[in-house]
C-alpha cells in the first residue's frame, strides 16, 4: 500500500496524519482503524487508544511500532476494501475518507537521521570513469526537502542547477552492523528522491573533497509522493524510475544499472546504525546513455521536472526564482 | 548565561542553565517556580514548558522570549529559598551536549593556515570549505567516545562551535554574529582511514560520523558573555599530554566569514557551525603519525578560553 503524510485544510502544521491509498481514496488511517476496531472486532472501549499507537503522527513512527502497526494496517485494508473505502466513517461518524485533492501532502519521512544518496553508482558512467571501489554516500539535510508539487527555489548563488532521479530504499527496522544476507529484513519499502544540485558550487566543492552547499540548500531534496510498502525485493529490483525535464524523458533506471546492490549498501551504512524512516537514496546521475558528465539536463526558471515510478507515484516541481516565478 | 542539557534521573533530559552558585538549575522547574510564587499562576510549570520549550532546539527557536524567562527564572532562585528538584550540584547530574541533536552540524575544513600546511595541502582554500557532520554524532561533554572496530587512525581536532540562535539566510559578514545564540567546545573526532577511502569519491560522510564522534559542550555560554570569539585560546591535550595549542585569531575563514557563507545554504537556530582545527592532529605529526592515533584507554581534553572544557574517554566498542 502507499502511504502518504499529509495535513487536512483544517489541521495546524504538527497535526500531520497518516494516510494509505485505498480504491482511490486517501483514507486517515487513525481513525479507519478505530472504525475497524469498533465494527469487526465489536472493541467499545479502547479503538480510540488501539489506533492511535498503531497509527501515530508520522509513517516513521509508524514504522517503529514495528509488526503489530503493519498487522494493523492489514486489517484497516481489508476492512476497507470489504466495506467501501469511500463510505469508510470513524466510529462516532468522524470523516476518514479524502479525496487525493483534500489533503496537503508533506514529504512522507520529514526528519531522518540518515537520508544518505549513494553517488557514483552508474554502471553506465564507470565506462568513462574508474569504478567507486565502495558504496560512499552524501547527506542531505532533512531541512532541505520538500514535497511534491512544492517549487524549487533557484539558488541564488549558483548559475548551474541540475536534478538527478533517485530510488529511495526506506528503512523499516533498526540496526546496526547488518550483514548483506540480512538487510533486506531492514527495508520497509520504497520512495523517490530528487537529488537536486548546483553543479557549479558542486564541482568548486568537489576540489575540496567535499559536498555540502552544492547539495543542501532549501528545496534541493523532493521526497515522496508516497512510501510504498512492504514491494517485494523483486519489485523493488526491476522497478524502473524515470526523470522528464519539460516532458522529455532524461533519465530512466533500475536498481540493476546500479554498481552496488541495496545489501552492499545497507551492509556499508549500517555501520554507523540505522533506523525506521531512515532512507538510502540509489540512482543520482543514472542517465540514459553515461554521458552525464558532459551533458547535464540542466533546469531553468520556469522548468518542470518529474519523478515517477509506476508502482510510487509522481513527484512534480516547478523551478521558480527566489520570489517568486519570474 | 550558561546553558545545558542534562539528565538527573530516568533518562530524561531537562533543559537547565548555571546559577550564580555554580549549580545547575532545571528551567522548567525554576521558571516554574517563579510563576507560581510571583505571579499566582499555579499550572506555572506547565506554562513554563510552552514558554521554554521541552528541549534546547526548541529554547533557541523561541528566541528573546526564552531567553528572558531563563533569567527571570535565575533571579528568581537566587533571592529565593527554592525546593528541592530546582537545583542541583554538578555532580548530581549527568551533562549532555547543550544542544544534543542540531538541525545541521557544518565543520570547517582546512581553516587554519598552521593545519593546512601540516596536512600537506598545496595552499589554503578559496572559498570556506566544509563538511556536515551527522547530528546523531554528537555526545556530551564528558561521555565516552566509542572506538569503532572499522577504524585503525583515529583523530582528534579541537574546536569552537557556533550555535544559530535565529532564522540565517544570506547575511552578510557585519550581521553575522547577531545570528548566533552561543558558543561550546567541540571535538571534531575523524577516522581518518575511512575517510581517506571515501576521499577517492570526493566525499565525506562516515569517517566523520560514527556515533560519538562529536562531543560538545560543556555549556552554550551565550553570546553576550563572548564579546570577541574571534580572539580565544584553543587547547587539546592526551592523556595530560598538550597536542594542540592556538588560538581562533588564526582561522582563515572567520567566524563572520563562516555564518555569512554558510548562511546562504539557509540556517535555522540549533544549527551549528564549527571553526575547524589548529595544528596538531595525529594525521599531520612528522614523520610519524602512529604514536598520537587515539586508541582505547586514551583521555582527550579539549578546551576553549572562556567556554570549558571537555573531557572524553576513548572505549573500545
Amino acid at each position: 500500500m502507499k502511504l502518504y503524510l499529509g495535513l487536512l485544510e483544517s489541521s495546524r502544521p504538527d497535526q500531520t496524519r497518516v494516510f494509505g491509498a485505498i480504491d482511490g481514496k486517501l483514507l486517515d488511517l487513525n481513525p479507519a482503524y478505530a472504525a475497524c476496531l469498533k465494527q469487526s472486532k465489536n472493541n467499545h472501549a479502547n479503538a480510540y487508544e488501539l489506533a492511535a499507537f498503531a497509527f501515530p503522527e508520522s509513517i516513521a513512527a509508524f514504522l517503529a511500532r514495528g509488526e503489530s502497526s503493519k498487522k494493523a494496517l492489514d486489517e484497516v485494508a481489508a476492512f476497507a476494501r470489504k466495506n467501501g473505502a469511500g463510505d469508510l466513517s470513524g466510529p462516532s461518524g468522524e470523516r476518514v475518507s479524502y479525496d487525493a485533492k483534500e489533503v496537503r501532502l508533506l514529504p512522507p519521512l520529514l526528519s531522518p537521521e540518515k537520508s544518505f544518496v549513494i553517488g557514483f553508482s552508474d554502471k553506465a558512467r564507470t565506462e568513462a570513469l574508474p569504478q567507486a571501489e565502495i558504496p560512499t554516500g552524501y547527506y542531505k539535510l532533512p531541512q532541505t526537502f520538500v514535497a511534491s508539487g512544492a517549487p524549487i527555489v533557484w539558488p541564488k548563488f549558483s548559475e548551474e542547477v541540475d536534478a538527478d532521479a533517485c530510488l529511495a530504499i526506506v528503512i523499516g527496522k533498526s540496526g546496526r552492523r547488518i550483514p548483506a544476507e540480512r538487510a533486506w529484513d531492514h527495508v520497509a519499502g520504497v520512495t523517490l528522491v530528487i537529488d537536486i544540485t548546483a553543479r557549479d558550487i558542486n564541482k568548486r566543492e568537489g576540489l575540496t573533497t567535499n559536498n555540502l552547499l552544492g547539495k543542501n540548500f532549501p528545496s534541493s531534496t523532493c521526497v515522496g509522493p508516497a512510501v510504498l510498502l512492504p514491494p517485494s525485493r523483486e519489485e523493488i529490483e526491476k522497478m524502473e524510475v524515470e526523470l522528464s525535464l519539460d516532458g522529455t524523458v532524461k533519465q530512466k533506471f533500475a536498481l540493476r544499472d546500479c554498481v552496488f546492490t541495496v545489501e552492499q549498501i545497507i551492509a556499508r551504512w549500517s555501520i554507523l546504525g540505522i533506523k525506521p524512516g531512515d532512507w538510502l537514496a540509489i540512482g543520482a546521475s543514472m542517465a540514459l546513455a553515461g554521458d552525464r558528465l558532459q551533458n547535464p539536463a540542466p533546469l531553468r526558471i520556469g522548468s518542470t521536472i518529474r519523478c515517477s515510478a509506476a508502482a510510487i507515484g509522481e513527484l512534480s516541481h516547478q523551478v521558480v526564482a527566489a520570489g517568486g516565478l519570474r | 548565561m550558561k546553558l545545558v542539557t542534562f539528565i538527573h534521573q530516568k533518562n530524561e533530559e531537562r533543559i537547565g542553565a548555571i546559577d550564580n552558585l555554580g549549580r545547575i538549575a532545571d528551567l522548567h522547574r525554576a521558571y516554574g517556580s517563579y510563576l507560581r510564587e510571583v505571579e499566582s499562576n499555579p499550572a506555572g510549570e506547565q506554562l513554563a514548558a510552552i514558554v521554554l520549550g521541552r528541549d534546547m532546539v526548541e529554547f533557541l527557536k523561541r528566541g528573546d522570549e526564552a531567553l528572558a524567562a531563563a533569567r527571570n527564572a535565575l533571579d528568581h532562585i537566587a533571592s529565593h529559598d527554592v525546593s528541592g528538584g530546582i537545583v542541583f550540584a554538578r555532580e548530581q547530574v549527568h551533562l549532555k551536549s547543550p544542544v544534543p541533536r542540531p538541525g545541521a552540524l557544518v565543520s570547517a575544513g582546512k581553516n587554519f593556515s598552521d593545519h593546512v600546511a601540516e596536512m600537506a595541502s598545496k595552499k589554503g582554500p578559496a572559498a570556506p570549505v566544509a563538511f556536515l557532520k551527522l547530528p546523531g554524532s554528537v555526545i556530551g561533554p564528558e561521555d565516552d567516545i566509542p572506538y569503532p572496530p572499522e577504524v585503525k587512525n583515529l583523530d582528534y581536532e579541537v574546536e569552537l562551535a557556533i550555535v544559530i540562535g535565529k532564522p540565517c539566510v544570506d547575511v552578510s559578514q557585519d550581521a553575522a554574529l547577531d545570528y548566533v545564540a552561543g558558543y561550546c567546545a567541540f571535538n571534531d573526532i575523524s577516522a581518518r582511514d575511512t575517510i581517506h577511502g571515501e576521499n577517492k569519491n570526493g566525499i565525506h560522510l562516515m569517517g566523520k560520523s560514527f556515533p560519538g564522534f562529536a562531543p560538545m559542550g560543556p555549556y552554550l555560554v551565550t553570546a553576550d558573555e563572548i564579546p570577541d570569539p574571534q580572539n580565544l585560546k584553543l587547547k587539546l591535550s592526551v592523556n595530560g599530554e598538550t597536542r594542540q595549542d592556538s588560538n581562533l585569531s588564526y582561522m582563515i575563514f572567520k567566524i563572520r566569514d563562516m555564518i555569512a557563507y554558510w548562511s546562504q545554504m539557509g540556517l535555522n537556530p540549533g544549527d551549528v557551525l564549527t571553526t575547524g582545527t589548529p595544528r596538531g592532529v595525529a594525521a599531520g605529526r612528522k614523520p610519524d603519525q602512529a604514536p598520537w592515533w587515539l586508541k582505547p584507554g586514551d583521555v582527550v581534553e579539549s578546551e576553549v578560553e572562556n567556554i570549558g572544557r571537555l573531557k572524553n574517554r576513548i572505549v573500545r566498542e
